[in-house]
């Protein structure tokens, strides 16, 4: 008994290096199988999964900066537009190499990844010297810029009429394409969640809930702030290139656009900001949710958009910890009632 | 008399700035500057167009910049006050012109477009009023922590709402008109000028001096400006918050559905018009100081002078993105804009 309650304790000790509850480890395991499970074997729930997944790194990249650092990165879904541009542009016809047919896709995600996170570097540096509204304001600036750049770089990117990058796969089977975005999802939580355990999740809370007095107690704003764009915008970037390299179809409007980062800005917040996983866990059921009404109420277009934006509307208003905040108010009420004494196990 | 002396002291109060303020004193060189080479370049009609867009982002970013001195809250969907402007000034001027075809009527088609923009006004003070009692209170209410921020975002999710909204109800469509008055152009110093676009100059004149006077004349501008300047100390001097709260978010969407009303003829009604007037709006006020409202009037025309050039001598793709790399760098070097911002709670997290 008490053996068995020690190999519990490290093994939910272990997880929560790494970021995950018994709980969150039991869903990702269903998720994983759920490919095979029918009805989610259906092509078109496949592609809600893999848009769930992609929402959801996306949502967890975000939060890395929102929820931490407290700087909204307004140009967010412009720099996962950078990093897919990059990519689809040296994949397809590379007129910058010159070599046809381009890179493989596998590298090219890389090399726009690298080139979203250097211009993160530089949001980072730009966005030093602001605070709050004025970061954000700053990020936005640079987003609709960059927007309007790859609209106009036509030579480039065909501008407007948007690009048709080379897809990672031959095959018409959403299936692979679901493990390699829930795997990319996988490394995205997992290193940001390394990250903020680490010395620099505290640094990081401390410059997001007080610049001076993290300033005071020595720890370098400029390096952590940098630091924490350029990784937020290297993961934003890669997920791009899976974007360009899935849908195989790119627009600077469907992918750039603000708009583009207020779904995921929605997804962080109803998740509950500076947990990373509120928005992961809770980008599934929600596109689930939105794609069903989407699809059932084909005469009622933008419905599901309406809610999304309602629901981030009363979350913010009424309950800011969104899910995360509701999660750890349920497990202390449990914990609570039920296992008074008990050793508690690693937090999520 | 009075007015003499409000005046002097605005104008004293300008040249004071700009002698101490030298960053201000360059941008308006410069923009007088590139004035005078639209004027020598493509002559003087480009100019007229930039006083008539001028004046209106003038009149928007004035709204903007309203709230977020008194409210503090910057405001991301008055982009969609606007759209919905656009809407009531089709919904109302329509009907009318579609009247006026079958019995014509030389009163009511002068009047006709100002019927429109009246009712969008209007439409906009009871949204506004709406709105702030129903998003805003209750926030205020509850805390008022990260309030500049969880604001911006609240209005985040409220432009994405209104458009989604409107698309829902009314579709994605555009609906226009050919032009207000059909009449021909005016000749004016050599320039043809649309008479539509005097018309939108006017309304933008007139509602930037109405507000002008409102602020520095009533008891309730007064009362206004004391909110923005100490919430506290207005409250002990017996001002009621919630009502100069509600009726200052209510001035400014009622100014912004004007101005949409008024450009009706340059912008047709669509779920997403309001994001290029969002836009520039925001590069008026973060070129003059967030918050600073008669800053922003002067900003206006340097924002349209800006995009007008861009226009010109760059090319309309670019109009956006120009003047963006410009406010970056405004943001870069003086943060708190040309003119500054005197605005409590400007440097809250």
């Amino acid at each position: 008994m008490n053996n068995e309650n020690r190999f519990w304790n490290r093994l939910t000790a272990g997880l929560g290096t790494i970021g995950f509850t018994p709980l969150g480890l039991v869903l990702l395991v269903i998720l994983a199988v759920l490919p095979f499970i029918p009805p989610f074997n259906q092509e078109h729930i496949l592609r809600w999964l893999i848009m769930g997944a992609f929402l959801a790194a996306q949502a967890v990249a975000f939060d890395f900066t929102a929820g931490y650092i407290n700087v909204v990165n307004f140009g967010f879904a412009a720099i996962l537009g950078v990093g897919a541009y990059t990519s689809a542009i040296l994949v397809n016809t590379s007129p910058v190499l010159m070599v046809q047919p381009g890179l493989s896709p596998w590298v090219g995600i890389w090399l726009g990844a690298l080139l979203a996170g250097l211009v993160g570097l530089g949001l980072g540096i730009l966005t030093l010297r602001l605070r709050g509204i004025f970061a954000a304001v700053m990020a936005w600036f640079v987003g609709i810029a960059l927007m309007g750049l790859v609209r106009n770089l036509t030579d480039l990117t065909r501008g407007p009429l948007g690009m048709a990058p080379r897809t990672f796969l031959e095959t018409t089977s959403n299936r692979p394409y679901f493990y390699i975005i829930l795997a990319m999802l996988l490394v995205v939580y997992i290193t940001l969640k390394l990250v903020t355990r680490s010395n620099f999740g505290l640094a990081f809370k401390a410059i997001g809930q007080n610049f001076d007095a993290a300033r005071a107690s020595g720890i370098n704003p400029t390096y952590y702030r940098v630091f924490n764009f350029t990784l937020s915008a290297f993961f934003a970037g890669w997920l791009g290139g899976f974007y360009a390299h899935y849908f195989g179809a790119l627009t600077p409007q469907t992918l750039m656009h603000t708009s583009k980062t207020v779904e995921v800005l929605a997804l962080a917040y109803i998740g509950g900001r500076g947990s990373l996983w509120g928005g992961m866990a809770i980008a599934f059921p929600f596109v689930f949710f939105i794609e069903f009404l989407r699809s059932n109420l084909t005469e009622l277009p933008g419905l599901h958009l309406v809610i999304y934006g309602v629901l981030m509307i009363m979350v913010m208003i009424y309950y800011p910890a969104g899910l995360a905040g509701l999660y750890d108010w349920a497990k202390a009420k449990l914990v609570s009632t039920f296992s008074r004494g008990k050793g508690q196990g690693a937090e999520a | 008399m009075e007015q003499t002396v409000t005046q002097r002291s605005f104008l004293d109060s300008l040249s004071i700035k700009l002698r101490n303020n030298v960053p201000a004193t360059i941008v308006i060189g410069l923009s007088i500057v590139l004035a005078l080479v639209i004027a020598v370049k493509t002559g003087p009609a480009q100019l007229a167009n930039v006083i008539v867009t001028g004046g209106m982002w003038a009149l928007l970013a004035a709204g903007l910049a309203l709230v977020f001195g008194v409210m503090n809250i910057p405001h991301f969907a008055h982009g969609e006050s606007f759209m919905v402007g656009t809407y009531v000034g089709y919904f109302v001027f329509t009907p009318l012109n579609n009247y006026l075809k079958d019995n014509p009527n030389g009163l009511l088609a002068f009047l006709a477009p100002m019927i429109g923009v009246v009712a969008a006004m209007l439409v906009g003070a009871i949204l506004g009023a709406v709105l702030e009692r129903l998003i805003f209170a209750p926030l205020r209410k509850r805390t008022r922590v990260g309030w500049v921020m969880n604001t911006f975002l609240l209005t985040v999710g409220l432009s994405f709402v209104l458009i989604n909204g409107t698309t829902l109800v009314l579709g994605p469509n555009f609906r226009g008109i050919p032009r207000y008055y059909n009449v021909p152009p005016l000749e004016f110093l050599g320039m043809r000028i649309a008479v539509d676009r005097i018309f939108a100059f006017v309304i933008a004149i007139i509602s930037i001096a109405v507000l002008t006077w409102f602020m520095q004349r009533t008891r309730t501008g007064r009362a206004i400006r004391a909110v923005a300047q100490d919430e506290t100390g207005a409250q002990l001097v017996g001002i009621n918050l919630g009502f100069i709260h509600t009726l200052t978010f209510s001035l400014a969407t009622a100014m912004a559905a004007m101005a949409g009303a008024a450009l009706l003829f340059m912008f047709q009604a669509y779920p997403t018009v309001g994001l290029k007037p969002l836009y520039f709006a925001w590069y008026v006020v973060m070129l003059v100081g967030l918050g600073n409202v008669y800053g922003a009037i002067v900003g206006g025309f340097i924002v349209a002078l800006l995009q007008t050039a861009t226009q010109q001598f760059i090319g309309i793709a670019w109009e956006d993105v120009v003047p963006t790399v410009v406010m970056i760098l405004i943001l870069i070097l003086i943060p708190s804009g040309i003119f500054g911002s005197e605005v409590k709670g400007i440097q809250e997290q």
